[in-house]
């Protein structure tokens, strides 16, 4: 009997209430997304209509057109920094971490465990600790509204966790493939780039882009160290066109697109990835 | 015909092979040491000398040396008390709700169905996008002339009058709470679905011969499976969300009256707002002691979960 009513739970969660979880799950994920998305494509008199239209009766690309050439937030200036600063930071992260990673996953030298725990609490690091020492600092170097600021700030956050991953991916690979490389007479700079790298590159790869998308997203370092608009990053620049006078939900909403679809399409990507690499150490985001 | 090859001996190098390998090891770190120098170990000795000054950026004639001055000036700082607390409620309220959302998503999508792949990246969009898009994506839900909620509610009878969700002192909290809520799930989602597919299938099967319920299993296998990433994940998430400071300072820069203050967007209002360097950073230096206990207990428990599995 009570057989018969533990099949009946089961069938029950395998049928309704799973597909019902799912649907409820899918709307809350991408429910807002959704609602943002309507916002940017109707015209301002559809926006602010009372009651609320949920659907636009008309679609429109007027706002992202508005937001892309505004002289005053000029959108695609916002996307070529942000497409700059995170290009930048990403390839300059993942040489230095390669380097790192490999002489800590490799080397036996003295401090390496210290070393070790000391990326590991790093990455917990909040951001706002060091706000206001870096703006001291980088308004003495004369870099406020540079690129290089928002760059090197950046390192902060995305090359401990780099090093962290990339540390637990060249353990993974086998030493007997190197030595024999070096045996081969490589030199262990050798080693790393015609045996070790290729290897790794998937890894390598992901981690990069994690990188990428963690820069880009970015945005107290991006709104401290820049003061003219044409040096704003997405972020930065979403958050100052805020700030303007009265916000155009319209022409935010179509920022708020811009700013969101080049991360959604490489996370896909990283997906597969990320899961694998979240499950062996912590991660910040 | 091969060529005859002659053995000659190698000159004997300076450093012995041990002493080159270890010169090569501090050669492969030095960039990053560089790197992690500038950006993160002269800041923070850069905060602490500065939190011994009074140093407010648009007061120039006012920069002084003061000693402990603005620690005592903390102490007594009604405001840095309240943000601690709001702090413990922003961190203990999200959270909470993210782990119990998290673990449920993760369970249905472990589930196997058809479109797995598609539900699976739209269930962890939230949590890639960037803060500001999530903070001004929920502004403009709140919003409460226009806002989606505020029409929801209205047309279901649930509510009389519109609401304005980010400038009620009793429901800021919850409103950004709720907001955070909604980024952080796919990570506990994401977390747990890893530790999920780690747990093999034939401890379900046999305990499904030997006749135990859903329940049963879920309480005596899937749990214990499960319990070093619960503890790793909820660690890792509540130091994360205590630093966290951009959700907040874009929706309501701590307001409405410090309701929504809570201590990193405290820090980050001296530096940014007020230019008030020494006292920002006096509360860097607070910040960083906290996150430095967090962290040693931090590494402490998954130190003790290595060791169990």
């Amino acid at each position: 009997m009570s057989r018969l009513r533990g099949d009946l739970i089961e069938r029950a969660l395998g049928g309704p209430v799973l597909w019902g979880g799912l649907a409820c799950l899918t709307a809350f994920a991408l429910g807002p997304f959704l609602w943002v998305f309507l916002t940017s494509l109707k015209t301002r008199a559809e926006l602010y209509a009372t009651p609320l239209r949920y659907l636009p009766a008309s679609l429109t690309v007027a706002n992202y057109i508005d937001a892309w050439t505004s002289p005053l937030t000029p959108f695609s200036r916002f996307f070529a920094n942000s497409l700059w600063v995170s290009s930048v930071t990403m390839v300059a992260t993942t040489a230095i971490a390669v380097l790192a990673g490999y002489a800590l996953a490799r080397f036996r030298f003295g401090g390496r465990d210290v070393l070790l725990l000391v990326f590991l609490a790093t990455q917990m690091f909040p951001a706002v600790l060091l706000i206001a020492p870096l703006l001291s600092q980088w308004h003495a170097l004369g870099l406020i509204d540079t690129y290089q600021a928002l760059i090197y700030s950046n390192f902060s956050f995305t090359v401990p966790f780099t090093v962290w991953m990339l540390v637990g991916y060249f353990d993974s690979i086998p030493r007997e493939l190197e030595e024999s490389a070096l045996i081969d007479g490589c030199g262990r700079f050798g080693a790393l780039c015609r045996v070790v790298l290729p290897l790794a590159a998937p890894g390598v790869a992901a981690t990069a882009i994690f990188a990428f998308v963690t820069s880009w997203s970015e945005l107290l370092f991006a709104i401290t160290f820049t003061s003219q608009t044409e040096m704003r990053t997405l972020s930065a620049g979403l958050l100052f066109m805020v700030g303007q006078y009265e916000i155009q939900w319209g022409q935010l909403s179509a920022g708020v697109m811009i700013s969101t679809v080049p991360v959604a399409v490489l996370f896909t990507y990283l997906q597969r990835h990320l899961i694998r690499g979240l499950s062996a150490g912590a991660l910040k985001g | 015909m091969r060529e005859a090859t002659v053995a000659v001996p190698l000159a004997r190098p300076l450093l012995s092979r041990r002493a080159r390998q270890r010169l090569s090891g501090y050669v492969y770190l030095a960039p990053v040491v560089v790197v992690l120098g500038g950006t993160i170990v002269f800041p923070i000795l850069k905060a602490m000398h500065m939190s011994l000054y009074n140093h407010v950026l648009i007061r120039p004639q006012e920069y002084r040396f003061i000693g402990l001055g603005n620690y005592a000036r903390l102490l007594r700082d009604e405001t840095f008390w309240l943000t601690l607390w709001n702090s413990l409620v922003w961190v203990f309220g999200s959270v909470c709700v993210q782990f119990l959302g998290g673990f449920a998503a993760a369970l249905l999508l472990h589930q196997s169905f058809r479109g797995r792949g598609f539900v699976r990246t739209v269930t962890l969009l939230p949590w890639i996008v960037p803060g500001v898009v999530v903070a001004l994506v929920w502004e403009w839900l709140y919003q409460p002339n226009y806002g989606v909620i505020n029409d929801l509610l209205f047309r279901l009878g649930w509510l009389k009058e519109r609401v304005a969700w980010l400038s009620d002192p009793a429901l800021a909290m919850p409103a950004v709470i709720a907001a955070n809520v909604w980024r952080g799930v796919p990570f506990f989602a994401i977390m747990l679905l890893a530790g999920l597919q780690a747990i093999p299938d034939e401890q379900y099967e046999a305990a499904r011969v030997d006749g135990a319920s859903v329940t049963q299993r879920f309480v005596h296998i899937t749990l214990p499976m499960l319990r070093p990433i619960i503890i790793v994940a909820t660690a890792t998430r509540v130091i994360w969300t205590f630093n966290y400071a951009d959700l907040i300072f874009v929706m309501t820069s701590g307001g409405p009256a410090n309701a929504t203050q809570i201590t990193s967007t405290y820090t980050l209002l001296m530096a940014y707002s007020n230019l008030d360097f020494g006292y920002a950073a006096t509360l860097s230096v607070v910040l960083l002691v906290i996150m430095l206990v967090f962290t040693v207990l931090y590494l402490r428990i998954t130190r003790g979960i290595e060791s169990v599995t």
